[in-house]
Formats: C-alpha cells, structure tokens, sequence
C-alpha cells in the first residue's frame, strides 16, 4: 500500500501562491519533507518552486533542484514530491517532462509522489491535486474513485480548510505577489525563492 | 494627438478591453464591446478573430473549429484566423494536428518567429528536441538580434544532450549582452545574462567533469579550447551577484553548488 502523505500549511500554500501567481503558464517545484523509514508515512513540510517558464527545458530546471536538494539536506529534509500545473485547465496528466523528472527525483526518494494540479478544482474548497505513484514500472494517477484528500484518504492535507484559507490569501490579500520561483530568481537576484518568508501567512 | 487619433485609439482600446474581458471570464463585458465593434466595423477580418476568440471562451471546441474553418475557405490569406485555429488544436490536445497545420501555416508564412517560436515549444514539451532546435534555428534566422531566442536555443539544446552546442549558444548570447560591459565588477550579471552565465557554469562544469560522452555533439561543436577559464570566469559572475547580507544564505547555497563538480 502507498505510505500515507501528509501536506503542511505552508507547503500547500506556497504551491498554490505558485500556480495562482501564474495562472496562464505551466508552473513546477518539488516538495519536501520527511520520512522515518522506507515505505513509512511522508510529512511534507515545504515547499520550493522551480519554473514558470520554459518548463519544458533542462538547465535551470536541472540547477534549481540542486540547490533545493542542497537545501532540503541542510534543513534535514528530502524531496518527497513534486508539483506540476499543466497550462490547460482540462490537462491533468503528468505528460513526458514530468515523467522524466519523477523518474529521476525516484532514484533518490523511493516513495516519490507526483501531484498534478487540477484546474477546474483550483480555487474550490477541493485540495485541487492528482496524486501520481510508480507502480508496476509506471507512473499511474491515482484513480478518482480513491478521493484523494478526502476522510480516510492515504493523502491528507494538514487540515481541510488549507483550499479554502489559501483562496482568501490569494483573493483578499495578495499573498502570491509577494511569492517567486527560481526563473524569478533568475531574473532578480534578491528574489527570496528557496524560502519565500514574506508570502507565508501568520497562521501557517 | 488629433481627434481622428483619438478615435481610432477608443475603437482600439475597445478591443482590447474586449480581450481583457474574456481573459478574466467576464463574457458579458466582451459581448458589449463586440456589439458595438460589430456595429462600427462590420465585416471586418480583425473583428471576426476576435468573435472567434470570444467563442473559444464559452463554445464547444468542434464549434469553433468550425467558425475558423469557415473563416479561412473564405480567405486562405487569413493568417490570425490560422493560427486561432492552431492554438485551438493545441488546447485540445490534437498535438499532432496542431503541429501538421502549423508546419503548413510556416510553410506560407515563413516570417513569423512566433510561430518558430511555438512550433518549438510543442516539440519540446514532447521532448523531440532536434525538431525543436530546427524550429529554432529559424526563429534566430529571423531575430538575430535577439539574445533570448539565442538563450532558448541554448537551452533546448542542453536539454537535447548537445552541451558543446549549448555552451556555444550561451556564450554568443553573452556576448549579444554584455559586449560593451566596461568594469564587470562593478556590474554582476542581471536577467538574461544572468541566466546564460549560470547556463555557461552548468555546461562548462560537466565537461570538465569528464563523464563518458558528454563532449559528444551531434552538431559538430568543438568544446572551446580555453574551458578552465571560461568556467573561472561564469564562477566569478555568478557568485558576483549574491552581494550583500540578505543574500547571505543564497549566496552560501550557490558558493556550495559552484564549488562541487560533477
């Protein structure tokens, strides 16, 4: 059976300050976190965002999680997940880019979740993320029938309001503006994307 | 500005509130606008994309293929109405559709980098990446000015396992940049040079690395002769940027990165 995952406030917060921020554009970052022993339950304590642009493309891509792997080793973390939202509203799959980065996240983190945001459910009180496993030598999205997020479910969020209190931080205060990735960083040195103190709600 | 300018800017802001309208889901705005664009210039090419644009908000995709199927039997020369159509395929997943009809779109209209540009963009999210740097090649054919489709092309090629050629590209894009550059000390890279200086460090630190391969180009790219120094060099811009205290912990991470070889 899949080891349970359990996603923080502050982690699903920044990764929805990610997509908000650029609701037109593919985004992706990867997740971090902690876990005691192989196949164990998965705590995901943060999260750090990679691109916005050129997603598609290696380089940066191949830079950025270095250092956020750097990072996650210095904090006593490890990448746990990774997030992707497709440009299109109706495109939930993890397509061949993403393939290729889970299978490579895999080699390090055995228990690697990938997670799809869904568009149509971004911005409802639903978590809005496609769980994707390796199984069988592939990655499979976890069928619907699962309700992942849900009571009961092997993926929870850190408490069930998370979609709803991140919608307000997005609509009434603006906490994605604050927000940057690391194509941001590269275009402003001064850009604060491996942590992102500034976005991250009190409450958190 | 004369009121004859004036005008023709109140007609033009129209459409674009028009556009901005469909953008933010409020589709009664856009229909106003169209109204009163429709009664001010009807018939009008223009105008009849950006019905079609309307539609793609909230109609069924088969339909408004069809209205801009419709639109070009009338006028094949319809080129906005074309690449409507293109994008449309691509939103619905008909890559190889989209990629066939772009191909012919090219094919007449040969001078348009953006559509080179996104010609690329589909290769690349399916990670065919020499058809991608075809594209491209194009693309810098028709903007040779332009450091950032050099910068893609860079890029794309990287991800393609040419780093030789990547490196190249980077290094021309630098050039584009910061030609005229006079104390580069006292001036750290920024934006787009600052990107193509962390892409020269990452090519330039795997081929010093020697991994089996890793030199091999399937463009022919000699790896430059003078590799230490130009890694020295993107060593020393990079980290030329992290000044200050609050980079402090960024400034860490990178030195770090740097410093590793792989």
């Amino acid at each position: 059976m899949a080891p349970t995952v359990r996603i923080s406030a502050v982690a699903y917060y920044k990764l929805y300050f990610h997509a908000a921020k650029h609701p037109h554009q593919p985004v992706n970052g990867v997740l971090l976190g902690t876990q005691d022993k192989a196949g164990g339950p998965i705590e995901v304590q943060d999260a750090v965002p990679l691109l916005h642009h050129w997603t598609s493309l290696s380089p940066m891509m191949e830079i950025g999680l270095d250092l956020a792997g750097q990072f996650a080793q210095e904090n006593g973390l490890k990448i746990v997940a990774y997030y992707q939202a497709q440009r299109n509203v109706g495109d939930v799959g993890l397509g061949p880019v993403g393939e290729k980065l889970l299978g490579r996240l895999r080699e390090q983190f055995k228990d690697v979740v990938g997670f799809v945001i869904d568009g149509e459910d971004f911005g409802t009180d639903k978590a809005a993320l496609n769980p994707w496993t390796y199984s069988g030598d592939q990655w499979k999205a976890v069928p619907p029938s699962d309700k992942p997020f849900s009571q009961g479910s092997v993926y929870q969020l850190a408490s069930p309001d998370l979609p709803t209190k991140a919608l307000h931080y997005v609509r009434e205060e603006g906490h994605h503006q604050a927000f940057g990735d690391f194509d941001d960083h590269l275009e402003d040195v001064t850009i604060d994307w491996i942590r992102n103190r500034t976005c991250i709600p009190i409450d958190a | 500005m004369s009121f004859a300018d004036a005008v023709t800017l109140a007609w033009e802001f129209l459409e674009q509130l028009a556009l901005a309208a469909i953008d933010l889901d409020k589709l009664d705005v856009a229909d106003v606008c169209l109204q009163k664009l429709g009664a001010k210039f009807p018939g009008s090419p223009r105008l009849e994309v950006l019905t079609g644009i309307r539609m793609e908000a909230s109609e069924p995709i088969t339909t408004v293929l069809e209205y801009y199927n419709d639109l070009l039997i009338a006028d094949p020369t319809n080129a906005a109405a074309w690449k409507r159509r293109i994008s449309v395929l691509r939103r619905a997943r008909s890559l190889d559709k989209a990629t066939e009809e772009l191909i012919q779109y090219l094919d007449t209209f040969y001078t348009d980098p953006e559509g080179w540009l996104e010609l690329a963009d589909i290769y690349v999210s399916n990670r065919q990446y020499t058809s991608a740097l075809q594209a491209l090649s194009h693309a810098l054919v028709l903007n040779p000015q332009n450091p950032f489709t050099f910068v893609q092309f860079a890029e794309t090629a990287y991800s393609s396992g040419d780093l030789p050629l990547a490196l190249k590209m980077f290094l021309v894009a630098i050039e584009m940049m910061e030609r005229d550059l006079e104390s580069p000390e006292t001036k750290p890279p920024a934006g787009l040079a600052f990107r193509a200086w962390w892409g020269i460090k990452l090519c330039a630190r795997h081929l010093l690395g020697g991994a089996s391969g890793v030199s091999s180009s399937p463009s022919n790219t000699p790896v430059p002769k003078h590799l230490k120094s130009v890694d020295a060099l993107a060593t020393e811009r990079v980290l030329g940027a992290y000044k200050g205290k609050e980079l402090e912990e960024r400034r860490r991470l990178v030195e770090h990165w740097l410093s590793s070889s792989k």
